[in-house]
């Protein structure tokens, strides 16, 4: 015990374990998330087996159109003749890059704008918020449309960045108000007493006790972002070198296979749709971890 | 006064803002690589010709008088020509806009009325089989991806069992006979609108049904339910005037903050069932490199977007008594 | 905190509103497709709507199918023998050599709206494009010195030198109506930029000499067009055919994707989908009973270009060696399902007069093995090794691997870059293919995928590219076009001479094509051009798709079969109800 006693950090963690394994639609969605992650991991196995389960450039020697299920394709064939199981699962590992780098390079700009807002105040702590506002509130889709309008064609970096300047308007804010509260706090006081800059307290004393809270908060908040991106490679915009499920959608739905081809059309969907599901449940379940009143009635701490 | 001073306030921000987006998007534009000329070309256009299309289009002015012709232009309403309508820009938005209001409006009032009701009832029944089919039925629906999901209600419903039409507003056969009146062009047009409306309608109402009963579970705990079944009043009337009412405050603004996301469904459900709106419009313009038309476009929804925030806002400090700026 | 006791009683109103709701809606079921039009229209099916009729700025396809119905020109194309035959004029154009002009004869006829069509309107179309330069038509009309109008039914052109180009292109344009544009142009000179205003006009109520005049429009949903009780055409014979138009109007209807017009013509809501039908669908319509299918050439180019401006692509035996490794067969069979023909030259096999058919044919006849020995062959003749050779000694292929230049550096890798497979699922695939055969040779190639977009701007704006696959759907039967892709002085920003090739012996034979008049010496001269061409291969040509219709049996008949399918003219004068 004396372990949890001495780190406060592992303390707190498992406590919300706890909690977490406790919660129904924590686990469902921890399972799930496993599931991709697998997918993703697996998506390098196809092609090494053959070229020809390449998802963007495999050619099948023997196919050349859209063909359903079979022993050498389980999902079978795309208009081109390319495995779509291949596809599925390097999908899988887009949508974890796309949401996860999403995800750190907002979080790392909520952080940042978070702890001057709230510790800067006043005119700084305005302006900044003001922008956050301003952002927050715009379709991020048909922004990056707009970009996309003006700069031609998007690569998936790109878009990943685009999105990830949309979203740290939600980090921020809550960052922001961590910071405001830790400002009054002693330990905060002793270190200006102590002749610290502004910049130090704000590296040295505050992000350590704001940090976790960001990344917890913003790590399942990623679907956005692999939404957004699914939805731009749906209209046509995305990166056309990159397989994604948006991009297989976009492919079923423009060269017509849209009616013919289900086991074309339907794995990508579920896809993002179980994906979204399982990130929103995580995120319910990190609630109630968090924010105590959420939790259920009959459940002590 | 209070309140109007806050309006007032808030007006002035708006403007603000989106005088930055303006200037944002001029100077993106500008700057940009893209070149509509290169897709209204033709192997006989000579590369002079070609030129003097650029010219005539006003492309070649140095930025800093192009800018200051921008500004002009909006502030009297000439948005341009569209690149490859030839028309008016004001023309075409004008054309759009009003079939956008009317799917989208009707769905955002659909699903928040729906989504309100069913999380009342899921409430009142929490923790017994009705609320968990709701709550799982509002969630499965809510992180459904919403064009596949219209893909599949074309699939299903226009394709193999014919009961509505693939895409479009309208029937040509309904609207080019003479004989058709008010009645059946109206019909015509519910007609088409099942599809789209259900998609929009199925994507949104789950997560006013998680509010509202989130925030029904709260109110009733409050003391003046308590109070209320003390009289002896009935449980239906207690939940249905006293605490429903309540709780749907909530329920006001998170459909202001869940705008952008609705937006950017309707724009995706304009594409993908041919709806003639404003998003099926900017979606368009963009692949054509249409500038004009798409930042006009833009425009149009990022005021829509700043101004509706305004009215959920205004609305909730009016139904609110408690709050008060 | 207080009691809002004046709220309504919510309870039962959602449920009513929402059973009423329901019950309109499902209503409109019972009350749509009235059809009580239906009768002798024909219902046409287009895949996008048509930008514009404003005939000088129409540039994409949908408006110039529409806008062809209406305006109509002075000579068009014989259905079979794709010779000239006068359509609005009454005879062939008469040539005078000493004067340097052409004089044509009208044909009696009328626009839609009652007024008679004469030599006026000719005279006004050639001005009006001359004086705005219009830039669609400018270069077909620019050496057009003088036009004289010494009747109402003669008109007079008088050319500021010789033209191959006059009588197949500059009298194929289309005719407007003094009337219809005279006012236009007159406010139009009075602003900063008149060409620009024109261009921005809305005709909304366009004047037709066509068989079909256009009755409304209803945007993003569908055109109605009707008979035009005017139309010279009416009860003539031209060309051996009696034309019409037989049918009372044409409803086009706008379908925003090929599967929606596909099902569309199965449920036969249309009639005829005026788009070329995708191999995927082919099967399936086939099969129907109801449903005929049409196979057509189009005069189409698909090509794989590069950038001779820039090593190693400057070097021909490259461009050689990876024509031979092209398989043209794989592409036809695999790609496109067998619904294309090889091409070996710039200008398809279709044009039967201009096709040269004595151009060198890389790699034809020959299998995988042969095809990358002779790769091989040329490559090292010309000073290519590589790491791992291809071909061993023995005479075994091998994956090659790091093939090096001449100068013995080793070659950089390159990009192929493609249209977006959802834009064009052959030319990606091309692209692909391409990208796997060169890498048998130790050639690093890379197949990228581009928005359509942006690939323009790379390659004609900013000219930074290796290769690509690109291609022209509709060239013109006059091949006036080899010259403008070939030739050094089109090779700028936006320029047609999109590869960069600089052969001043082509530019001198290409110039002298160009004006050419005897019909016999221009064509051995565009053969010479061909035969220059395709010995350097500054373009690959890969394959010219078939064109696949498919109509409804049974409602209509009279479909003319002609190069570019069967939406054509003749098809739409000569079409008949079937009873």
């Amino acid at each position: 015990m004396r372990a949890r006693e001495k780190y406060p950090l592992l303390n707190s963690f498992l406590e919300g374990w706890s909690i977490f394994r406790q919660n129904l639609l924590g686990r469902i969605g921890l399972v799930l998330l496993i599931m991709f992650a697998l997918m993703a991991i697996c998506s390098y196995i196809p092609p090494w087996i053959n070229p020809m389960y390449n998802p963007m450039t495999g050619v099948d020697p023997l196919i050349t159109s859209c063909t359903p299920p079979s022993w050498a394709h389980w999902l079978g064939t795309d208009f081109m003749g390319r495995d779509i199981l291949s596809q599925l699962l390097a999908g899988a590992r887009v949508a974890f890059m796309v949401g996860i780098s999403a995800a750190v390079m907002s979080i790392v700009l909520g952080v940042a704008i978070g702890m001057t807002a709230g510790y800067m105040g006043r005119f700084v702590d305005t302006l900044l918020m003001r922008l956050a506002d301003m952002i927050m509130v715009m379709p991020t889709l048909l922004v990056v449309l707009i970009l996309s309008a003006v700069f031609g064609q998007l690569n998936i970096w790109t878009i990943v960045l685009i999105i990830a300047l949309f979203r740290w308007p939600g980090v921020s804010r809550i960052i922001r108000g961590q910071t405001l509260s830790l400002k009054q706090r002693p330990f905060i006081e002793a270190a200006k007493v102590a002749g610290a800059s502004h910049f130090r307290i704000i590296f040295q004393h505050i992000m350590p006790n704001v940090l976790p809270l960001a990344f917890l908060f913003m790590t399942f908040r990623v679907t956005s972002a692999i939404i957004t991106e699914a939805a731009l490679a749906f209209l046509g915009f995305g990166d056309p070198g990159t397989v994604s499920w948006g991009m297989m959608l976009q492919w079923v739905w423009k060269t017509g296979h849209m009616f013919k081809a289900p086991y074309w059309l339907l794995p990508p969907g579920i896809c993002i749709s179980l994906i979204t599901l399982s990130f929103y449940m995580l995120g319910r379940a990190m609630d109630e971890v968090l924010d105590p009143r959420l939790r259920k009635e009959d459940q002590t701490d | 006064m209070e309140l109007r001073k806050f309006i007032f306030r808030r007006l002035v921000q708006i403007v603000i803002i989106f005088f930055v987006i303006l200037t944002v998007l001029f100077l993106l534009f500008r700057l940009a690589p893209g070149d509509p000329v290169s897709r209204m070309v033709d192997p006989d256009m000579t590369p002079e010709d070609a030129h003097r299309l650029v010219v005539q289009l006003g492309l070649d002015k140095p930025l800093g008088v192009q800018y200051l012709i921008y500004l002009k232009n909006f502030v009297t309403g000439h948005f341009g020509f569209s690149f490859h309508y030839g028309e008016p820009v004001v023309h075409i938005i004008w054309n759009r806009l009003p079939n956008t209001i009317l799917l989208f409006t009707t769905s955002i009032i659909l699903s928040a009325l729906v989504g309100v009701f069913l999380g009342k009832i899921a409430s009142w029944h929490k923790g017994k089989k009705t609320d968990s089919v709701m709550t799982i039925g509002a969630l499965v629906t809510h992180t459904l991806f919403l064009p596949w999901l219209a893909l599949i209600m074309i699939w299903v419903f226009a394709y193999k069992f014919s009961w509505f039409p693939i895409n479009g507003m309208i029937s040509e056969e309904v609207w080019l006979d003479p004989d058709s009146g008010l009645i059946a062009k109206s019909l015509d047009v519910m007609y088409h609108m099942v599809l789209p409306l259900s998609t929009l309608f199925l994507i949104h109402f789950g997560a006013y049904l998680l509010i509202m009963r989130s925030s029904m579970l709260e109110t009733l705990k409050e003391d003046y339910i308590l109070t209320a079944r003390a009289k002896g009043l009935e449980e239906r009337t207690i939940r249905d005037r006293h605490a429903a009412p309540n709780a749907a405050l909530p329920v006001v603004t998170s459909v202001g903050l869940s705008l952008a996301f609705s937006i950017n469904g309707g724009a995706l459900t304009e594409t993908v069932f041919t709806w003639p709106g404003i998003g099926r419009e900017l979606v368009f313009s963009v692949s054509q490199n249409d500038y004009p038309l798409a930042q006009a476009s833009f425009l149009l929804i990022a005021a829509v977007v700043l101004v509706s925030n305004l009215v959920v806002d205004v609305l909730y400090a009016y139904l609110d008594p408690r709050i008060r700026y | 905190m207080g009691l809002m006791n004046q709220k309504p009683k919510r309870c039962s109103r959602p449920w009513i509103m929402m059973v009423a709701c329901a019950s309109l809606l499902f209503s409109g079921i019972l009350f749509t497709g009235s059809g009580a039009f239906a009768g002798e229209m024909l219902k046409m099916g287009l895949l996008e709507e048509p930008k514009t009729l404003n005939v000088w700025r129409a540039s994409d396809t949908w408006s110039r199918k529409v806008l062809g119905l209406l305006y109509q020109p002075l000579y068009v194309h014989d259905p079979k023998t794709l010779d000239l035959v006068p359509w609005l004029a009454a005879d062939l154009p008469v040539f005078n050599e000493k004067e340097l002009s052409y004089t044509v004869k009208l044909r009696p006829a009328k626009w839609s709206d009652g007024t008679e069509l004469t030599s006026e309107d000719v005279a006004f179309t050639g001005n009006f494009i001359n004086e705005f330069k219009v830039p669609r038509y400018r270069s077909k009309w620019s050496f057009v010195k003088k036009i004289e109008t010494p009747d109402k039914h003669t008109v007079k052109f008088y050319l500021k030198g010789p033209r191959a180009i006059f009588v197949p292109r500059t009298l194929t344009t289309p005719i407007v109506q003094k009337k219809e544009w005279t006012a236009r142009a007159e406010a139009a000179r009075k602003t900063e930029k008149p060409l620009g205003t024109l261009l921005n006009e809305k005709i909304k109520n366009p004047v037709s000499s066509g068989p079909f005049m256009l009755k409304e429009w209803r945007d993003g949903a569908f055109l109605f067009m009707q008979k035009n009780p005017h139309f010279f055409g009416n009860g003539q014979t031209i060309s051996g055919r009696q034309l019409g138009p037989y049918i009372d109007g044409i409803i086009f209807k706008i379908f925003g994707t090929s599967d929606a017009a596909i099902l569309a013509i199965k449920k036969g809501t249309i009639d005829m989908f005026w788009w070329g039908i995708q191999p995927g669908y082919m099967e399936d319509l086939r099969a129907n009973p109801e449903i005929e299918m049409f196979q057509n050439e189009k005069s189409a180019l698909y090509y794989m270009g590069f950038n001779v401006r820039k090593a190693p692509f400057n070097d021909p035996h490259l461009r050689r060696a990876i024509a031979t490794l092209v398989d043209e067969d794989f592409i036809i069979k695999r790609i496109l399902q067998g619904y294309g023909i090889k091409m070996y030259s710039i200008i398809p096999p279709g044009n039967i007069f201009w096709y040269c058919p004595d151009v060198p044919k890389y790699g034809m006849g020959m299998d995988r093995e042969a095809r990358i020995k002779k790769a091989f062959s040329i490559l090292r003749d010309a000073g290519y090794t590589w790491q791992i050779a291809p071909v061993e000694a023995s005479g075994n292929i091998v994956k090659g691997d790091g093939i090096m230049l001449p100068d013995g550096n080793l070659m950089e890798k390159f990009t192929i870059l493609t249209p977006p497979a959802d834009y064009d699922p052959h030319r990606a695939m091309c692209g692909m293919m391409m990208q796997e055969w060169l890498r048998m040779l130790g050639v690093p190639a890379y197949s990228k995928p581009m928005a359509f977009g942006a690939l323009l701007q790379q390659v004609k704006v900013r000219r930074d590219f290796d290769s690509f696959v690109l291609g022209y759907g509709r060239l013109s039967l006059d091949p006036d076009y080899l010259r403008n892709f070939f030739i050094s002085t089109n090779n700028k920003p936006r320029g047609w001479n999109m590869s960069g090739y600089n052969n001043p012996e082509f530019d001198r034979i290409a110039n002298e094509s160009a004006r050419e008049m005897d019909r016999d010496k221009r064509q051995a001269l565009i053969w010479e051009m061909q035969k220059i061409i395709m010995a350097d291969v500054p373009y690959i040509p890969l394959y010219n798709p078939k064109l696949i219709e498919a109509v409804r049996k049974g409602r209509f008949g009279g479909w003319v079969q002609m190069l570019g399918g069967i939406g054509n003219l003749w098809t739409f004068c000569e079409l008949k109800p079937v009873k």
